[in-house]
């Protein structure tokens, strides 16, 4: 009984492993390639797996892709948790925000770039994470409103700004750094540009 | 890999902290903002709005593209799936 039950659970954490390879290997894929141009025989074939384990895991190549940006969301989740729940102010949430953009700077401006000619549930997926920074932003904004240090701004507007300008510098990245992070180089001016903005 | 947290079957949301749960219940499969008072899953086409609103109100997109958004990201949660 015991060793049934220890298999069971050796065969769960391969299915676990054998998963966050799937999806570290679709990321680099689709920042090397492009979403559009990646196929799940090209990630399978990147890892020397069988396609067919591609299924099991991910039934469809959105499901795969969904998976990517989810582990996107779930880092910037955990960076914003720790901003709110330390009351750090709208510059902290703004550095969280770029140091998950960082992190994941290759496939994000990939995603960006090609988010209009994805599928509409992948398209939502990313939107959907936009009105969680558009939320935290708001909330931080507010704060530092009541505090005297800013002034007020419509909801959509303040973030389609500061959202306006890193997808331009990340679209643009190839023209806006010198070395492989265009966040990296450029971060602290956007920070610094956006919260001039929001002054009273 | 980061940690990851149980999913609402509804709209998706992690639900990370009791609060997040229907009725504060972290055994429930719903999010707070998917169940009604009683924590029963509400009506899709509510459930389907609030979700819409999610994207107008941070985002200014139009509501019939909020719309067809938030369709798209239900279609195949557990609660909703083989609806369509």
């Amino acid at each position: 009984m015991m060793k049934q039950s220890m298999q069971a659970a050796t065969r769960r954490e391969q299915k676990v492993v054998t998963r966050d390879r799937l999806v570290n290997a679709a990321m680099a894929l689709f920042a090397r390639k492009g979403i559009v141009n990646t196929t799940t025989a090209d990630v399978a074939r990147s890892i020397r797996m069988s396609h067919g384990v591609v299924f099991l895991h991910f039934p469809r190549r959105d499901d795969l892709v969904i998976a990517v940006i989810d582990e996107f969301g779930r880092r910037l989740h955990a960076e914003f948790r720790h901003a709110f729940d330390n009351d750090l102010g709208l510059r902290a949430v703004l550095h969280a925000h770029l140091r998950v953009l960082a992190e994941f700077e290759p496939f994000y401006a990939r995603l960006v770039t090609e988010a209009p000619m994805l599928p509409a549930k992948v398209r939502s997926t990313l939107m959907m994470l936009h009105a969680a920074v558009s939320y935290e932003l708001f909330m931080a904004l507010e704060r530092e409103r009541k505090a005297g240090r800013a002034r007020k701004f419509p909801r959509p507007l303040l973030f389609n700004t500061w959202i306006g300008l890193v997808h331009h510098y990340l679209v643009n990245r190839d023209v806006f750094a010198t070395g492989n992070s265009v966040i990296a180089e450029q971060g602290e001016t956007l920070v610094n540009h956006f919260m001039s903005l929001v002054k009273p | 890999m980061a940690e990851k947290c149980p999913a609402c079957g509804s709209c998706g949301m992690p639900m990370e902290k009791p609060e997040d749960f229907a009725l504060g219940d972290v055994t429930r499969p719903y999010c707070r903002y998917c169940t009604d008072a009683r924590g029963e899953l509400l009506p899709y086409e509510q459930v389907l709005e609030t979700n819409a609103g999610f994207y107008v109100e941070s985002q200014g997109v139009t509501r019939a593209a909020a719309i067809e958004m938030a369709r798209a990201m239900l279609a195949d949660k557990p609660a909703w799936r083989g609806r369509h």
